[in-house]
């Protein structure tokens, strides 16, 4: 390195380094409350193209902007089932994460959904959904969507959609599946904006039937 | 109770059986092994053709008995079959129960009878085994059957009452290798009640005469279904040396093996997932029903006659260690009738017209709970593993799986001869066998080496076990999809790429 170039680094490093030093960091580390896992170990045995790959180990750290909440906590629950046969709606944003009986909702046959309303439109940074994690099952057609029409008939966003046959009929997914465990399934809505948050699955593979234990929306109000 | 009321409340107790039993029978996806019992009666609509098999599959009466239902409905190969045809077969005998059960209004009194019909035409278990493609249901009518006939001759012996006895002795034979249990519990439980009570017209005892025409009944019944209507008069004694297989298996270590509480715990309570199932309220009237039959022992056979065949069946089956489910029906219909012997006796002890009405309000009020769960056991949960009466039962999620390789076909140019290749071991086979009985190329090998060539078949199906390898032949050429068999146990389909955008299309 020659002489000039030298003086140039240090004066530019000298220049920016008030700038720096002032600036805050824009993301930061979501911390998540997970439940206790229900049962031991991975089902290594289940492999599959479609499917997520199972590693054993834990998700690691989620990346957020600074001033990232929780917004779905005790927010209002609604449903294509409107009378669960098991639990209440009002389970799903409780906070309660828990994989045993009594902390889960359980919704009819085929293709269902929950709907939260955060109450006004927001910019979405995370979203976990715990649909029934005390055994390895894997749920059909996961559908996230946000929208600021509480019918979801403009305005929609998919998060995300691992349906890959359509049988829901809102689209081919390509998305994978996955297996359900303790820490949850985290989707990343890519700061996508919108009031009202709905999931749809359709059975798993040990029933016919839809679960939801919690769902939990994080984000910032919008600009 | 008057006949007219009597007839009224046997009417409406058969019009809930019939209702539970035969309403919608393919909700449940088939079991393995009543897709094994479908196969097999396949062969015999197909060809005319059975062999009792003394290794494996039970009695011959099923599938004989099934084929009146198919011939009904126009169905003469495994491919047109359904399992409304199937299940219809277990359901109307289950339902035909309570048609006998008037027999027994002599002995036990016409409102333990009614009380019995209605209990046992909303039981959950009695019902869910209705509706399934297994001997147990047709076993438990022949022993009732066999059971009020034998009754019948201890207080008052003829010759045509003997033949009946033995007819269904040898039906209940025919069904299922178990009636070499329940059969000789009748018998000594008649033997003990005849000796103990003091009933009036009481038999002097078994007649050489009568006892030889009986057995010889019962002989020619089994004969003729165990031989295949004389076509293989082997058959029968095939089905004695079947024993020695029974017998081990139902004591050998495997996943059968339960302790000997598991029927009573399955019966009276069990909680899972959130939902709570008993059938209490029958256990705790058959204990009334109990105390009722030992108060009356000296005056009455019946109560006593039913109680001890009841408690011996079910200690029986409580001490072999191989236990199923099914396996509690023959005993169970016991507690049932014990039961409306109790319901009988709590209202038929209340003094005043007021108690009495309310002893019926409380236990209309828990029938209807029974109602309740029977509803839930057989149109809610009825593949669901927290319903206790599931036992490695097929998973709703698998019927897509013989809808998806059905549309895949449809657009197949082959159609229904498209090739499809299984790689599982027999137990992650079935019921496949069942469900893709309309295709005409399927192949089964336990392992994918054993299965030639992959890479150009349209459509594979493979265990976990031999997902890796054929994952290795077929890479990217295949797509692949996996679907629930039973709790834990997967598989994969893997379908040729240009197939899948035909479909998609």
């Amino acid at each position: 390195m020659n002489k000039n170039m030298l003086v140039c680094t240090i004066v530019s490093v000298v220049m920016l380094a008030p700038l720096l030093a002032g600036q805050a960091p824009d993301k930061e580390e979501l911390k998540l409350q997970l439940p206790k896992p229900m049962f031991i170990g991975t089902p290594t045995n289940i492999k599959s193209p479609n499917l997520e790959a199972i590693t054993g180990k834990s998700r690691g750290p989620f990346m957020v902007p600074v001033g990232t909440k929780l917004l779905s906590l005790k927010r209002p629950v609604t449903s294509s089932d409107r009378q669960p046969v098991i639990g209440e709606l009002e389970m799903v944003t409780d906070g309660e994460k828990e994989g045993g009986d009594g902390y889960f909702i359980e919704l009819g046959p085929s293709k269902q959904w929950v709907q939260i309303d955060l109450g006004a439109p927001c910019e979405l940074h995370a979203i976990l959904a715990w649909h029934y994690h005390s055994q390895a099952r894997v749920y059909r057609d996961v559908i996230v969507q946000v929208s600021d029409d509480k019918d979801f008939l403009k305005g929609v966003t998919t998060v995300f959609n691992n349906d890959h046959d359509n049988s829901s009929g809102l689209g081919v997914g390509k998305d994978k599946e996955y297996i359900e465990v303790a820490e949850g399934r985290l989707f990343d809505p890519k700061g996508a904006k919108g009031r009202y948050l709905r999931l749809y699955s359709n059975g798993n593979t040990a029933n016919d039937l839809n679960h939801y234990v919690e769902v939990e929306v994080y984000g910032t109000p919008s600009k | 109770m008057n006949r007219f009321a009597f007839a009224c409340l046997m009417g409406v107790a058969l019009a809930i059986a019939l209702a539970f039993r035969l309403a919608a029978p393919d909700l449940r996806p088939m079991h393995h092994d009543e897709a094994n019992q479908a196969v097999k009666f396949g062969t015999l609509l197909e060809t005319g053709e059975y062999q009792y098999d003394r290794e494996d599959h039970h009695g011959p009466t099923l599938y004989y008995l099934t084929l009146p239902a198919a011939w009904a409905r126009g169905q003469s190969t495994l491919a047109s079959l359904d399992e409304q045809t199937l299940r219809v077969v277990p359901a109307v005998f289950g339902s035909a129960l309570i048609l006998l059960l008037p027999l027994l209004a002599g002995g036990l009194g016409r409102g333990a009878i009614a009380a019995g019909a209605l209990l046992s035409a909303l039981s959950p278990a009695l019902t869910y085994y209705s509706r399934f493609y297994i001997q147990e249901t047709l076993l438990v009518f022949f022993t009732i059957g066999f059971l009020i006939a034998l009754g019948r001759y201890a207080q008052r012996p003829a010759m045509a009452t003997a033949c009946w006895a033995g007819v269904c002795a040898g039906l209940a034979y025919a069904t299922k290798e178990t009636s070499v249990i329940v059969v000789p519990a009748a018998a000594a439980a008649a033997l003990v009640a005849h000796r103990f009570s003091r009933a009036p017209g009481g038999s002097a005892g078994v007649r050489v005469a009568h006892l030889a025409a009986g057995t010889a009944a019962a002989l020619a019944v089994a004969f003729v279904f165990y031989s295949s209507f004389f076509r293989h008069p082997s058959g029968l004694l095939e089905s004695v040396r079947a024993f020695s297989t029974y017998i081990n298996r139902g004591v050998a270590a495997g996943s059968h093996i339960q302790p000997w509480d598991y029927y009573l715990r399955l019966l009276s309570f069990s909680s899972s997932g959130g939902l709570v199932w008993t059938e209490g309220l029958i256990l705790a009237l058959a204990l009334v029903g109990v105390v009722v039959a030992v108060r009356r022992s000296s005056a009455g056979f019946w109560p006593t006659y039913v109680a001890l065949y009841s408690v011996i069946t079910a200690v029986a089956f409580s001490l072999v260690p191989y236990k199923t489910p099914w396996n509690l029906l023959p005993f169970y219909i016991g507690f049932v009738l014990l039961a409306g012997l109790g319901a009988a006796a709590l209202v038929g002890s209340a003094r005043s017209r007021v108690a009495r009405g309310l002893a019926v309000a409380v236990l209309l009020a828990a029938a209807w709970h029974l109602g309740v769960q029977d509803w839930r056991a057989n149109f809610r949960y009825q593949a669901d593993p927290r319903n206790p009466y599931v036992y490695a039962q097929t998973s709703p999620d698998f019927p897509r799986l013989a809808r998806r390789i059905a549309d895949l076909a449809g657009v197949h140019p082959d159609r229904n001869r498209m090739l499809v290749k299984v790689m599982a071991g027999p137990y992650e086979q079935w019921p496949l066998p069942w469900y893709l009985r309309r295709m005409t190329r399927v192949g089964y090998w336990s392992r994918a080496a054993e299965a030639g060539r992959l890479d150009d078949v349209p459509v594979i199906i493979a265990s976990q076990e031999n997902a890796d390898a054929v994952n290795a032949v077929v890479g990217d050429t295949h797509v692949s999809e996996f679907y629930g068999l039973r709790p834990d146990v997967l598989l994969t389909v893997y379908i040729d790429r240009t197939l899948w955008s035909h479909f998609l299309k």
